[in-house]
């Protein structure tokens, strides 16, 4: 059960209408509190949290390996369909960018590329 | 060292950034060897995945330890997937990068196993360096359909009298060989890979003895005596010990059925020996729970009958327009207690074409192999037996049965008439003929021989006890006084009037040298 009220209250909040999404957990509450189940409310709290976590987790992210890359590189992640507003400096990449979201990851970075070459010649 | 440079330097001129993108998904939670990850929505079931180590390392600390870690797909859920994890599962952390590969799970596989003792993922584990195999081919596949086969008809010859006499197996034949622990089970299964070396080389299957949940110690000794006996040339091991992972110790069977194939569709004759599926059902049940699957009868998933019915399944003598090889399987189950009637132990039971019956009763009395002849049975090897051995073999089974029956009878009664004794006297002789002890697999001619001795009377003369000297003995006369008779049969796999002929002269020449009135 505790699964179903997560999930319910994630698609009341990716509605986006604040109200009806206070109403259900209005409506959530009451109903616990009538089954005599509130107990199962902070699990409820701590599976919404994790879905938070991982929603994060999941959120575009575009990486640069230098600071004046960034421009380029948002445009051109944004062309791999992985748009993010401001890109963050990792120096591990070396070189290039790479980008991370809706489901893919687009690594256009030396790193990637001298890891591959490494793994190619030792295998 | 200039080659390295050159190489290298090649290798970065060929270099071309990756075009398009590749699906990723991250890793929520990992435990026992299990993932569950986010994203991958458009992964397929059993598709291979990569844990991206490198991804959130420098490429410093990445190429410290570069060894892939690879997953395979085993639940598709509504809100992300779950994975196995094919590898060291210390290494897999929360946040990790997966890949997805799009491919399903693959092993490389050619000539070059032969002799090999591998992983259940194709990678060399002998300390012999790389395989150098080619061939990627998926481990799970549909079986061979109706079309494609063609009917057993070619004995696979096992070297021990009781199982060629009584239990024929075919080529392309599933035998299960069940058993209690220590009854003898894996020795019938390494007797039959060593007397291949008698066959032929151009019809010698190619053997696989894929150990699963095994001690290491247990499986070096075995693989130790295969290269010993110059058995490791045609076989190839495939191990998964009892300290791998369970989810390699549930794919090892089927990479044991791919390498198969692969000599199969050659046009070559296959053996595969499943040592022992009852731990790869225990390895699969361990991991359907932790993958939070329902559990059923002795808590085993609802689909453990047909992992064991498609891995079987796979077992085939393929029609000549496909090149007419087969694939032999011999899975081995272990029963609790003698139990028969256990949920895995029937399955199989049910999936095979036979089955050799062990008991330890009959092994603490000294029988060895240890079968019990009345629930052993082979359902298609009967029509690939020889005509040799079908010849001499006749009515053994059935003598065997009613010697048992009088046997038990003779328990509660002590006078019994001239007849019985004599049927029980030549029950026990039968008995000790087909004793047969372990390593010591017998040529098919050889066989034909010694039974043609034991049901045609030259034995008769002959005390129970004294059987193995004299069968020693007998053995050893034919190797050297009757070794153009043995080869007739051997050419023919029948036994031709002057053959037999030959071979009574020759069994009345032992029986006048060596059987004298004093034995």
């Amino acid at each position: 059960m505790i699964d179903t009220y997560t999930r319910l209250l994630e698609k009341t909040a990716e509605l986006g209408d604040e109200q009806a999404a206070d109403a259900a957990v209005t409506k959530l509450i009451l109903h616990l509190k009538s089954a005599g189940h509130m107990k199962m409310l902070p699990r409820v709290v701590r599976e919404l949290k994790k879905v938070v976590a991982r929603r994060k987790a999941l959120q575009p992210i575009v990486e640069v390996a230098r600071e004046e890359d960034s421009a380029a590189a948002l445009l051109a992640a944004a062309r791999e369909g992985v748009v993010a507003e401001h890109a963050i400096v990792n120096p591990a990449l070396i070189r290039g960018w790479r980008a991370r979201g809706a489901g893919k990851t687009v690594d256009r970075s030396a790193k990637r590329a001298l890891a591959a070459i490494y793994q190619k010649i030792i295998a | 060292m200039e080659s390295i440079i050159e190489r290298i330097e090649r290798e970065i001129a060929a270099w071309t950034p990756d075009a398009g993108s590749e699906e990723t998904g991250i890793v929520r939670a990992t435990g026992d060897g299990i993932v569950e990850i986010d994203g991958l929505s458009n992964v397929a079931m059993s598709e291979m995945v990569l844990f991206d180590a490198t991804f959130d390392r420098t490429l410093a600390e990445a190429l410290k330890d570069s060894s892939p870690i690879y997953g395979l797909i085993l639940n598709l859920e509504e809100d992300g997937v779950r994975a196995v994890i094919l590898g060291d599962a210390a290494k897999v952390h929360e946040g990790m990068l997966v890949r997805r590969l799009g491919r399903l799970l693959s092993i490389s596989v050619d000539e070059s196993l032969i002799g090999r003792v591998v992983s259940p993922l194709g990678e060399p584990v002998d300390g012999k360096g790389a395989t150098g195999a080619k061939e990627v081919r998926p481990i799970e596949r549909e079986a061979y359909g109706i079309i494609d086969r063609s009917s057993v008809n070619t004995p696979l010859h096992t070297g021990i009298k009781a199982v060629d006499a009584m239990i024929p197996i075919g080529r392309g034949q599933r035998e299960l060989i069940i058993g209690d622990r220590g009854t003898g089970k894996t020795s019938i299964a390494i007797d039959t890979i060593l007397n291949q070396k008698s066959e032929p080389a151009a019809t010698r299957p190619i053997c696989i003895y894929v150990a699963i949940g095994q001690k290491e110690s247990k499986t070096a000794k075995i693989v130790a005596e295969l290269a010993e006996r110059g058995a490791m040339e045609y076989t190839v091991v495939v191990t998964a010990p009892a300290s791998a992972p369970a989810a390699l110790q549930f794919l090892a069977p089927f990479t044991g059925a791919t390498i198969g194939e692969y000599f199969m569709e050659q046009g070559k004759d296959a053996l595969v020996i499943y040592d022992d599926l009852s731990k790869q059902a225990v390895a699969y049940r361990q991991m359907s729970l932790l993958l939070r699957r329902p559990p059923g009868r002795e808590a085993y998933p609802g689909d453990i009958f047909y992992l064991h019915s498609r891995l079987l399944e796979r077992a085939a003598k393929l029609s000549k327009e496909k090149g007419g090889g087969s694939l032999t399987a011999l899975p081995i189950i272990e029963t609790q207690e003698s139990d028969v009637s256990a949920y895995i132990p029937t399955n199989v039971i049910s999936i095979t074409d036979g089955q050799i019956y062990l008991e330890a009763d009959l092994f603490n009395k000294g029988q060895r192999p240890a079968i019990n002849v009345g629930i052993s049975v082979s359902r298609v090897g009967s029509a690939a037996q020889t005509k040799a051995m079908k010849k001499v073999s006749g009515k053994i089974k059935l003598e065997l049965a009613q010697f048992r029956e009088l046997e038990a009878f003779m328990q509660f009664s002590s006078d019994l008439d001239a007849d019985t004794k004599k049927q029980i006297d030549a029950g026990r002789r039968m008995t000790e003929v087909l004793n047969q002890g372990r390593g010591v697999p017998l040529p098919f001619e050889m066989e034909t021989a010694i039974i043609f001795a034991a049901t045609n009377g030259y034995l008769d003369t002959v005390s129970a006890i004294d059987i193995k000297t004299v069968e020693a003995k007998l053995q050893d006369y034919l190797f050297r006084e009757a070794a153009g008779v043995l080869m007739a049969i051997k050419e023919s796999k029948e036994v031709r009037e002057e053959s037999e002929k030959t071979l009574r002269e020759k069994l009345d020449a032992f029986v006048a040298r060596h059987l004298t009135p004093a034995m």
